[in-house]
């Protein structure tokens, strides 16, 4: 079978592959993986924050802060349309 | 002449009946396993589930696995390689519909700073970077790779000789644009 070595003109590609080096963390075999850990570990994960475009600029961070007002006005408003 | 690995013999004891084979099997394998799944997705919690997986799959089906066809190494990243990618398409889903449940991935690196192979193995598109993980850091024969990655010998080829192209090709950009910084 074949097993040349496509790496052999290359020995500065080799040196950096080299430097390469993977830290691998003690963790246990397990006998049998329970769907609910991978949930949790997916939920526990750190995720990117949904608001983070709005925060980086003046108008979103401006519209962050009306948004909640402009809600229960809206919210108001349609109940004093309704009730009254 | 086939040469017998330490894990195939124990995966045999394994095969009959011989429960404390496995935890041989997985101290010697564990490590590779590991690193070929870290280097490829760049995330320690999904890499540990995924060695966790494989070895639950490899006790859940010890029978299938048949020493007459390949040696257990292969085997065993084969299974790897199917649950990484399936549970990575399963993120891309969740990320286009539930984008705030999903973890962050690769971090990006900043263009000012110098590219470490880390990045540089990083950018290389999927196909390629598993070739040339399995090649160059697990030894990996072409036929193996196929058996692994499921794509005919020929493409294994070429897929090993673009990454190393275009590996190359990153080094020399960035060696141009560190000098004109």
């Amino acid at each position: 079978m074949m097993k040349q070595d496509p790496f052999k003109e290359e020995p500065h590609l080799r040196t950096k592959l080299d430097e390469y080096h993977v830290d691998v963390p003690d963790f246990p075999m397990k006998l049998k993986r329970k769907r609910w850990e991978q949930l949790i570990n997916v939920l526990a994960s750190p995720a990117k924050n949904p608001l983070e475009p709005f925060i980086s600029t003046t108008n979103g961070f401006i519209f962050l802060k009306m948004a909640p007002i402009a809600g229960t006005a809206a919210l108001t408003l349609i109940q004093v349309l309704i009730f009254l | 002449m086939i040469l017998i690995e330490r894990e195939d013999e124990l995966m045999i004891a394994y095969q009959n009946g011989d429960d404390d084979a496995l935890g041989g099997i997985y101290n010697l394998l564990k490590q590779p396993l590991y690193s070929f799944i870290f280097r490829y997705t760049r995330d320690e919690q999904l890499s540990i589930d995924i060695v966790q997986d494989s070895f639950v799959k490899l006790q859940r089906y010890k029978h299938y696995y048949d020493p007459s066809k390949g040696k257990l190494k292969p085997y065993l990243f084969q299974i790897a390689y199917r649950l990484m990618i399936a549970k990575l398409n399963r993120r891309k889903k969740l990320r286009t519909y539930l984008p705030f449940l999903t973890p962050i991935g690769k971090e990006e690196f900043h263009h000012a700073d110098r590219m470490t192979i880390r990045e540089a193995v990083a950018k290389l598109p999927d196909i390629q970077r598993a070739v040339i993980l399995l090649f160059y850091y697990h030894d990996m024969t072409q036929k193996d790779m196929a058996e692994i990655l499921d794509i005919p010998i020929g493409t294994v080829k070429s897929r090993l000789h673009k990454a190393i192209q275009r590996l190359k090709e990153e080094w020399e950009r960035d060696d141009d644009e560190t000098r004109s910084l």
